[in-house]
């Protein structure tokens, strides 16, 4: 009995909080008259207060969807948006939580990301709106493709291009696997093009097919210049595969290459002068000025926190820029990437064919630099193990990792790693330039 | 702006794209292949300086043995 009471009590409780809420919530400026009645109070017997508490519940809003619905953006959500497309949305985010947390697949992205799916999905609370914390984290950083290029002077500052410096001309293999990025361009326009699934844009396709380039950062830059309607099942495609990369990878490569290939043993690489490492930030960033204007967003951060590394003056800055800056960044970056998976965005059918062409892109990727790294070992006049030109999709040093681990399987004792880390580097690079020519494009 | 083929404006793309990407990394590898011949060249004086940081910390742990083993005889010795 006292259970009850005490239940009942705390019912009551909620009720009147509501209707204060309510009340308070209806004194801005622009309500109507009509609005402006209901701010006087008017007693009402318990029963209709639980009514009008049921109301104001979640539980309302997805079990009895209605009509004229508005999210966060002010555009009316579909009945099924409003209910099993939530529902969805929050298996879908239980899915990504098991992979970032039992699966360790690139939790630091996955998981806030889905927490920001979690949040952005909440009825009524509509976190989404510019006013809301998602929405403000979204304005902030992303709709203006700021928080990828923090990143990127993070990732810069964490990357030794001693490997490559060692050995120039595994550069053209993080080349080679750019064309995971443009055979999946002309993937995705064939799909919207002969299926009539879906209906893609040139400026979409281009979006989605930077997800080949395997770089998160890079595909959150594109997808908010150039499909930010897209940009959540884009970037939920880029990390997931990013992280599956391991999975992915291996049977590629394996393919196309022969046992004999994948056991040779490569030179040990030169040593590198500090003052190489200093001049070649500045290097790239002389060409991209020449060459490529519009990708010195991506690789000017990026070769500044190089720069800033190997400069060996302000360890300070560069160290900020490893850990405290780029943490920082990747919660709101994750965070902000997450509002965009609310269920009407994000259960279309767009995001099927973004996650095919994806995998398409990933594997495209992968097979041309295999299949590069083929051709230079045949013609070089030192051996090349053509397992390192799987590393040229950049997802550094995952990538690299994931061929030292197979080059090990096949010979134990044969260490890929640092070979592998050369054309991995250069990938992140290709996929830069290769981003800066598809921004040139759509000028 | 219907009319227009999306796959052939993509593979239009995609030689663009990939003739790009392969002359930026090209001239690169050119570049670095220059600026390490150069630096070899010109100041090579880094590799030595490599060399004298080594002996330092030969020196080191050569005088952290020689200490060690004098409190090992000194201890040996009360």
């Amino acid at each position: 009995m006292k259970v009850k009471k005490l239940f009942l009590m705390l019912m009551l409780a909620f009720a009147t909080l509501s209707i204060t809420v309510q009340a308070s919530g209806n004194t801005q400026p622009e309500a109507t008259t009509e609005v402006a009645e209901e701010k006087v109070y008017e007693s009402r017997s318990i029963g209709q207060m639980l009514v009008s508490f049921y109301d104001t519940t979640g539980l309302k809003a997805i079990v009895q969807p209605q009509d004229g619905i508005t999210n966060g953006q002010g555009q009316e959500m579909s009945i099924f948006a409003q209910s099993f497309g939530r529902i969805m949305m929050f298996i879908i985010i239980g899915v990504l939580f098991y992979l970032a947390i039992a699966k360790n697949f690139e939790p630091l992205l996955l998981l806030p990301i889905a927490f920001g799916g979690l949040l952005a999905n909440i009825p009524i609370a509509n976190m989404t709106s510019d006013h809301g914390m998602l929405g403000i984290i979204y304005n902030m950083g992303i709709a203006n493709e700021f928080f990828p290029l923090l990143i990127f002077m993070g990732v810069g500052a964490m990357t030794d291009f001693g490997p490559l410096l060692s050995r120039p001309k595994t550069a053209l293999l993080g080349g080679a696997a750019q064309f995971g990025i443009f055979g999946s361009l002309v993937g995705a326009a064939a799909l919207s093009q002969y299926t009539g699934m879906v209906d893609f844009s040139l400026k979409q396709c281009s979006a989605i097919s930077i997800i080949g380039g395997a770089d998160g950062p890079t595909s959150i830059f594109i997808a908010s210049a150039l499909a930010p309607e897209l940009l959540g099942a884009i970037a939920v495609a880029a990390y997931s595969y990013m992280a599956l990369v391991p999975v992915i990878q291996p049977p590629i490569m394996r393919a196309l290459t022969t046992k004999e290939e994948r056991q040779i043993v490569m030179k040990s690489t030169r040593k590198v002068n500090r003052l190489e490492k200093l001049l070649f930030p500045l290097v790239v960033i002389a060409m991209t000025i020449l060459v490529l204007p519009d990708a010195t967003p991506l690789i000017g951060a990026f070769a500044f926190g190089n720069f800033a590394k190997e400069s060996g003056v302000v360890d300070r800055l560069s160290n900020e820029m490893q850990n405290s800056l780029i943490n920082i960044v990747t919660i709101f970056l994750g965070l902000g990437v997450g509002s965009t998976l609310a269920s009407d965005k994000f259960l279309v059918v767009e995001t099927l064919g973004i996650m095919i062409i994806g995998l398409l892109a990933f594997a495209a990727g992968t097979a041309a630099g295999v299949l590069m790294a083929k051709i230079m070992n045949k013609y070089s006049d030192e051996p090349i193990n053509p397992l390192i030109g799987a590393a040229g999709v950049s997802a550094v040093p995952m990538a690299a990792r994931v061929v030292s681990k197979v080059g090990s399987e096949e010979k134990p004792g044969n260490i890929l790693l640092m070979h592998a880390m050369g054309p991995n580097v250069a990938g992140v690079i290709g996929s830069a330039v290769a981003a800066g020519v598809l921004l040139s494009i759509f000028k | 702006m219907e009319e227009i083929n999306l796959v052939s404006e993509a593979l239009k793309f995609m030689v663009l794209g990939m003739i790009v990407v392969f002359i930026f990394l090209a001239v690169l590898v050119q570049l670095m292949k220059l600026q390490a011949k150069l630096i070899g060249k010109y100041f090579p004086e880094k590799k030595p300086m490599v060399k004298p940081t080594v002996q330092a910390t030969d020196e080191k742990a050569q005088t952290a043995a020689i200490i060690a083993a004098i409190t090992e005889f000194n201890k040996n010795k009360s």
